[in-house]
């Protein structure tokens, strides 16, 4: 199983976390917590079991990020999330020697968050305006007050 | 040859869009051509970004339904069911069994809908104008059907937490038996305007080729990554809604080039019909909302990933609750935004003549690239 697989194939990584995900709750297979410098080796790992990457996203918890990569693959049901935190002002690896896919989601998260990419190949805004001088997915941007 | 004749040799940059018939929206592509061949092409997106993730931390639950519609406005329909659906486990709701028949017909309508605009869209493309009237004239059949019951034509907001909001009725089922039987007696027509068309074979055959390979590196899904062979489709393999009660196949194609891609396009119509057919047939009966939805949806700390299958692949969802009236984050995972990321690779070495072909191949709608 894939599972049982990729347990075994991120055991020597000294992750901090490598567990079974609760399915029917959060759609996770597997929950995963690295290290910023740890993520090429996962997703080197991730590849290597045919993975691919779904999804990548950050989340601002004001404190520090949360960094989220949801990998899957196409032969057998199971996702695997792994949470990387990263520190305000902190910079993070690449993945997109690893997965030429992951090009655009560091460049959105980029440009959204303002997080930067070590080695990536083209890291500039991606959806919003070049010369913006802002990153709005932040909780302290301005228009994220709103109003109820 | 150049060397030879002392010409020093050149490239030049090429400009295609934003406004272009072709890009389907607002794209813009930058060509570095050698003569006829690209050799570099990149890709400048975000002209229609409306920020909907920024909204999404704005308003409450209920309030970010309809923005869901407008992020693939072609199958609006399946991002509600997932944003339904997502929210659903967060609030640990049971949706009563009429009611997912009822998301799966209507999901499965609005599939077919957008097939057939790509159908006819891919063709004026391509330079065939008469496809596009066909498909048109079925799918208005559709729309008409659709907004009889949601009262939308394209952007639908028809599903609501723990259910649908109006049952469907006698009418609507004999709506949905002709329909099918109509688009049914047309598969004719269409492989005699276009399946043996030996222009429109020799213009997709053999271009535009996709492997396994690119398609785990680039996060491809949908239709694409189905021509290519691989038979993933969320449906089948993380059932969710009433799927696992229908007995459908999933088309794939042999080549992954473009004609593979259209091939399996214009077979999944014929099983969503198949999906529909059965879904009427076999249509329970019962309420068509979940008891004890909360009138305050404030579900409790913890977070959620969501897929299901569009039109064009694996949509996802990705919500942060943190126990507040509002999502805390919530990530759209569109598979435009990855089959789009790899048309670089897939543009350069080819022809400019067949760049449209390739783009409009991959189905893309770029909203849902820009969100």
């Amino acid at each position: 199983m894939l599972k049982d697989n990729l347990t075994k194939a991120l055991a020597p990584l000294n992750l901090e976390k490598v567990a079974e995900g609760d399915y029917a709750k959060t759609g996770y297979h597997l929950e995963v917590a690295a290290l910023p410098a740890q993520l090429p080796d996962v997703a080197q790992a991730m590849l290597a079991a045919d993975c691919f990457l779904e999804s990548f996203t950050a989340v601002d918890l004001i404190e520090a990020f949360d960094l989220v990569y949801h990998f899957a693959s196409f032969d057998e049901l199971c996702r695997t999330a792994v949470h990387v935190p990263l520190g305000k002002k902190k910079g993070m690896p690449t993945i997109s020697h690893i997965y030429p896919g992951a090009d655009w989601y560091e460049r959105e998260v980029f440009d959204l968050f303002g997080i930067h990419f070590f080695n990536h190949p083209n890291l500039k805004r991606l959806l919003l305006p070049e010369d913006a001088d802002f990153h709005p997915l932040l909780k302290d941007f301005g228009a994220s007050q709103g109003n109820d | 040859m150049t060397e030879l004749l002392g010409i020093e040799e050149k490239t030049y940059t090429l400009n295609l869009g934003p406004q272009h018939p072709s890009t389907h929206g607002v794209l813009r592509v930058i060509l570095e051509m050698d003569g006829e061949f690209i050799i570099k092409a990149e890709p400048v997106i975000g002209y229609g970004h409306r920020g909907h993730e920024h909204m999404a931390e704005n308003r409450n639950y209920t309030q970010f339904l309809p923005n869901l519609a407008r992020v693939d406005y072609l199958h609006a329909l399946a991002y509600n069911q997932c944003y339904c659906m997502a929210v659903e486990k967060l609030l640990d709701l049971k949706v009563p069994e009429r009611a997912e028949f009822i998301r799966v017909i209507t999901c499965e309508l609005n599939r077919i809908s957008s097939h057939l605009l790509w159908f006819g869209a891919y063709l004026m493309d391509l330079g065939a104008f008469t496809p596009f009237l066909y498909c048109f004239d079925d799918r208005e059949h559709l729309l008409d059907l659709l907004d009889g019951l949601t009262g939308s034509r394209l952007t639908y907001c028809f599903f609501r937490f723990g259910g649908v909001p109006v049952d469907i009725d006698a009418d609507f089922v004999a709506g949905c038996r002709s329909f099918v039987s109509r688009l049914r007696s047309r598969w004719n027509d269409y492989n005699n305007l276009v399946t043996k068309n030996v222009i429109f074979i020799n213009r997709t055959r053999d271009v535009g080729i996709i492997t396994r390979d690119q398609c785990i590196k680039y996060g491809i899904t949908g239709p694409n990554l189905r021509g290519s062979g691989i038979p993933y489709d969320i449906r089948k393999s993380e059932p969710y809604s009433a799927y696992p009660e229908f007995d459908f196949e999933i088309p794939i194609g042999a080549k992954g080039d473009i004609y593979d891609r259209y091939i399996v396009r214009l077979a999944e119509m014929e099983q969503s019909c198949r999906i529909i057919e059965q879904a009427c047939n076999q249509l329970p009966d019962g309420p068509i909302m979940a008891e004890k939805v909360p009138k305050r949806i404030k579900p409790p700390v913890g977070e959620v990933y969501q897929a299901v299958e569009t039109a064009r692949g694996s949509f996802g969802m990705y919500i942060v609750s943190q126990g507040d009236v509002k999502p805390y984050r919530i990530k759209l995972r569109t598979p435009s935004f990855a089959n789009m990321s790899f048309f670089p690779e897939m543009a350069v070495d080819n022809l400019v003549a067949d760049l449209v072909a390739n783009l409009g191949s991959i189905d893309v709608v770029i909203p849902e690239i820009d969100r």
